[in-house]
């Protein structure tokens, strides 16, 4: 790896200077989270290669490993937030927009893979679980999301403001697969709590991924709108027009993600964390007699993070500014898009 | 261009580098699936896991200095994943938060360090082949054969646009600007599909098919 100097194009996750590991490690989830998720994740990647064989044939090859590659690139360029903490890329949503679900979600399959196995970020045994999450939640879940919006919103206003929008909604929607994978892994009474950390964190992530994949889109909507047409891309992407089952899909996502935030909410009553944690597992058994009274007001058995109890809050807090803050800047960036009548221009100047 | 640090270790040929990749990639599998299956506190059987570890890492030739390094580097986010999740793991009552916690990490540890020995010891492109004898799909084999062929000549290409930015939007700070920097990759993104284009071209004229052959099969 280079000795990088400023300008912030480092090394993944475990390389020294690399960005820290955004991906699940091994030994997080139980093997029974581990091995459904593979499961899962096996199945909707073979689903996924099957479509995109039969619309590419030999030419998914070469796009699909230069793609991938471009993706693993891209995340390499670290964007400055403030004070030395720096973000980067994801891409999943970027990859669907750019190339379609089917081939979105194999080009996050191919970077994790090689994360896994290069550079050991994110486990073996969870490979199956960061693939649920990124690929088929994040990346063909995030295309749900982009589809109808950008339908509903002609030109090329709407092609961006759609693709910022699922991708805010697509980081939340992993992280919130990644809660459901804790609980199901036997921590149950984690629940809520990591729901609603996983929630207020990636509202922030979020709104970086939605910037960047916002700034990539403007520039090849500038330069190769034609890439960015529903049919006649680079790859013929669903076009079944206005298919119901398309807004359903947007529908439950955007509304599971919506929930995600008004979660903590179940627990924010007056010790309705704790409630929840004795009913749920923090006691050794769920079963086992009824909780004795605490004896103290700060029992030991959590660990007090700051602003916990205000967590709900904050969390449903984070849910609201998220978005409108996403939709601000998407609603922002259109305006500078050209008007539909210089599209011809840029064309020409390319 | 990142490189990860154990590229030079791959080419050496202790029996550990010889063996077949299918077989190095079933034992990491399972090594794997058995370390996250061991409960909680069980610290013989992570012992003797570690042992086995120890063992094939001897056997291996990599600096165990390395490894430790790469454990390390990874070590500051797995604990703050284990921290937060021992409070409530269902064995905590019985064993305590340390010993939840320090399971967690253990386990981590014993998995990192079987990718580290398997990745140290066996050439991507063994691994790959050994992965399409086991039966992956031919079509995402390829794929990744491809990634990682461009993989390097992209990554050396959005350094090269960012020192060339540099170059012509000269200015005090060291970071460029997240516009700049979302045109770069924007810029990355048609350049490679002009590039896929180019080579896929050339590819059909010398008879491309679909699948890559190399000399060792």
């Amino acid at each position: 790896m280079v000795a990088e100097s400023e300008w912030r194009v480092n090394g993944p996750a475990g390389t020294p200077g690399g960005a820290t590991t955004m991906h699940i490690p091994d030994a997080v989830l139980g093997p029974n989270a581990a091995i459904a998720t593979s499961l899962i994740g096996g199945a909707g990647l073979l689903y996924s290669v099957k479509r995109l064989e039969r619309q590419l044939g030999e030419r998914t090859t070469v796009l699909m490993g230069t793609m991938s590659a471009f993706v693993f690139a891209a995340q390499m360029v670290n964007f400055p937030v403030m004070m030395g903490v720096s973000g980067h890329l994801l891409g999943g949503v970027l990859a669907s927009v750019l190339l379609g679900p089917w081939a979105g979600s194999v080009v996050v399959a191919a970077v994790l893979i090689v994360q896994c196995f290069l550079f050991h970020d994110g486990g073996f045994s969870a490979l199956g679980a960061n693939f649920v999450n990124m690929g088929l939640i994040g990346a063909i879940g995030g295309y749900a999301i982009y589809a109808p919006l950008r339908r509903a919103m002609a030109g090329p206003k709407g092609t961006l403001i759609a693709a910022m929008v699922a991708a805010w909604f697509s980081v939340l929607l992993a992280s919130g697969a990644f809660a459901v994978e804790l609980a199901a892994s036997g921590r149950r009474g984690d629940f809520l709590r990591v729901l609603g950390w996983m929630a207020l964190v990636h509202s922030l992530i979020g709104i970086g991924e939605a910037l960047i994949t916002g700034l990539v889109v403007r520039f090849v909507l500038l330069r190769r709108p034609d890439l960015l047409e529903p049919a006649g891309g680079i790859v013929d992407r669903p076009a079944a027009a206005g298919h119901w089952i398309q807004w359903v899909v947007a529908g439950l996502a955007i509304s599971l993600a919506i929930a995600a935030f008004l979660a903590p909410f179940a627990c924010e009553s007056p010790d309705g964390l704790e409630f929840v944690g004795q009913k749920l597992g923090f006691l050794p058994d769920e079963s086992a007699a009824p909780a004795p009274p605490l004896p103290s007001p700060m029992p030991d058995y959590q660990l007090r993070l700051p602003g916990l109890d205000q967590a709900g809050l904050a969390t449903a807090m984070a849910g609201v500014v998220g978005t409108l803050v996403v939709f601000g800047l998407s609603w922002g960036m259109a305006r500078i898009l050209p008007r539909p009548k210089h599209e011809g221009a840029t064309l020409d100047a390319v | 261009m990142p490189s990860d640090a154990l590229e030079r270790h791959r080419e050496a040929t202790s029996p550990l580098h010889r063996l077949d990749a299918r077989v190095k990639l079933i034992a990491a599998l399972a090594m794997v699936i058995a370390v996250i299956a061991m409960p909680v506190g069980a610290w013989r059987l992570y012992g003797a896991a570690g042992l086995v570890l120890a063992f094939a890492i001897g056997i291996s030739g990599i600096p165990p200095g390395e490894i430790a390094r790469r454990w390390l580097g990874l070590f500051v986010p797995v604990a703050f994943l284990a921290a937060m999740l021992a409070p409530s793991h269902p064995a905590r009552a019985a064993q305590g938060l340390a010993a939840v916690a320090s399971s967690i990490l253990a386990r981590n540890g014993l998995a990192l360090m079987t990718m580290i020995v398997l990745a140290g010891t066996t050439p991507f492109a063994k691994l790959l082949t050994g992965m399409r004898r086991l039966g992956v799909p031919l079509v995402l084999v390829a794929t990744l054969q491809f990634m990682e062929r461009y993989r390097h000549v992209l990554v050396e290409e959005v350094e090269r646009m960012a020192t060339a930015r540099r170059a012509r939007t000269f200015r005090r700070r060291a970071s460029l600007s997240w516009s700049l920097l979302g045109g770069l990759i924007g810029m990355l993104f048609l350049r490679t599909f002009e590039r896929a284009e180019r080579v896929h071209d050339a590819m059909i004229a010398r008879g491309w098919t679909g699948a890559i052959h190399s000399l060792e099969d």
